[in-house]
């Protein structure tokens, strides 16, 4: 058992990252809110369509049409169709406290089994008479006091759905393989240190493990793509850039099973694992943030903050990291082992 | 390299589905796209399978060449 535990909690950690990942459900969100314009002065109603929502289940649903953070109207009827359908009339107000022809409205759904939710800019209204500007009618909204409901739930996006549950898996293989990356970078250099081949091995199966991390991270990620992006794979900075930096360290592999001499094949691995370790990091950390990306926290800030990242998926986020990089580490050990054994075979048969 | 390609190419397997368009396969879409995550998960997988196949195979023959020696 020395030495396992390890692996064990690996394995255990993995388990409660893919248990708690796809059990926990996702918050109620509004999916479609239809027709999705209004004109000023004129009943309207609304077929909201929702994800999540229980709306039959709740006993009080209110619902406000939101113009800023002063001003808001109550909806007038609210009748339930369906768990996840409502029908919100209001009656949009004749004058508008903004001198603008048109305005977003932003649609605040509250109920006591799912608590709020909101769709930002769920209509835009037309204002007839947009001279006058009077805020009365925007006032009587009894707006705040909103439902409290405990439990942990992941965020809802629009168009990510369900599938923000990826993030425990493409997102920490990325990050697993650059854990798994900088030890098989590690070894090199203290092969280049030490000439000792127990480190060429060691950096060859941690960068093998890596470099299929990466693979999968690619796949994974087209497979997302195809979900939300509708596509498997984009121009997009990221994954051009992605794709550079995994051909590099695939090259790694070819050039390690070019070569028959032992201690040549060790030098070169080790010097051009080196290489493709710094050409790495600029290609996935730098030029992706200098352009506009569609993955989050690029171009501009660094991801992983607001509400890409809430606390809830924190909950599987970072040990779902831990899980993945301790399975590689495992994966990595078997190849290891492998190599040396060969390797005594090897010397005794010389 | 004989690896990865392998690999490669078993993990396009599962998503092959996907490129169909059609009625039939549209419930991978249904309930909020969690079919997603269901194929992310077969992906790394079927992956991590293909590789411990491969080094059970490499392993045995590890095993035979030892066993031939003595």
């Amino acid at each position: 058992m020395n030495g396992f535990w390890w692996k064990i909690g690996g394995a255990l950690i993995f388990l409660y990252v893919l248990i708690g990942g796809l059990v926990i459900p996702i918050k109620p969100g509004i999916t479609s809110v239809t027709p999705s314009n209004a004109k000023s002065g004129e009943e309207m109603s609304f077929n909201v369509v929702g994800y999540n929502t229980h709306f039959l289940a709740a006993t009080k649903v209110r619902a406000w049409l939101k113009l800023d953070s002063i001003h808001a109207i109550s909806a007038k009827e609210i009748q339930k169709i369906t768990e996840n359908e409502a029908k919100f009339t209001f009656s949009i107000p004749a004058n508008f406290p903004v001198k603008e022809a048109v305005q977003p409205l932003s649609l605040i759904v509250d109920n006591d089994v799912d608590g709020v939710f909101v769709q930002p800019n769920a209509i835009f209204a037309t204002v007839a008479d947009s001279s006058t500007i009077s805020g009365e009618a925007w006032k009587s909204s009894g707006i705040g006091q909103f439902s409290v409901v405990k439990g942990i739930k992941f965020p809802y996006r629009n168009i990510l759905n369900e599938t923000i549950r990826n993030t425990f898996f493409h997102i920490a293989l990325w990050f697993a393989m650059f854990i798994l990356l900088i030890v098989g970078v590690y070894h090199a250099v203290r092969f280049m240190n030490t000439g000792d081949m127990i480190h060429d091995i060691k950096s060859a199966s941690f960068n093998k493990i890596g470099i299929m991390y990466g693979v999968f991270g690619l796949i994974t990620g087209s497979v997302w793509a195809k979900f939300t992006w509708d596509t498997f794979w984009t121009s997009d900075v990221k994954l051009n850039m992605t794709a550079i930096a995994m051909l590099i360290y695939l090259a790694y592999l070819v050039l390690r099973g070019s070569s028959s001499d032992h201690d040549r094949r060790a030098k070169l691995s080790a010097s051009y694992s080196i290489f493709a370790f710094v050409a790495l990091i600029p290609l996935v950390f730098i030029i992706p943030r200098m352009t506009d990306s569609l993955h989050p926290g690029n171009g501009g800030n660094p991801a992983l903050g607001g509400e890409d990242l809430d606390n809830t998926l924190r909950l599987f986020f970072y040990p779902s990291i831990i899980a993945m990089a301790l399975l590689g580490t495992w994966m990595s050990q078997l190849l290891i082992r492998y190599e040396k054994l060969k390797e005594k075979v090897l010397l005794k048969n010389q | 390299m004989k690896k990865f390609l392998s690999l490669t190419f078993i993990s396009l397997c599962a998503v092959l589905p996907l490129m169909a368009q059609g009625d039939s396969l549209d419930f991978l879409r249904s309930t909020g796209k969690i079919y997603s995550v269901v194929i992310v998960i077969a992906v790394i997988f079927i992956g991590i399978t293909i590789l411990l196949y491969r080094l059970d195979r490499k392993l045995t023959k590890l095993e035979n060449q030892i066993k031939n020696e003595q």
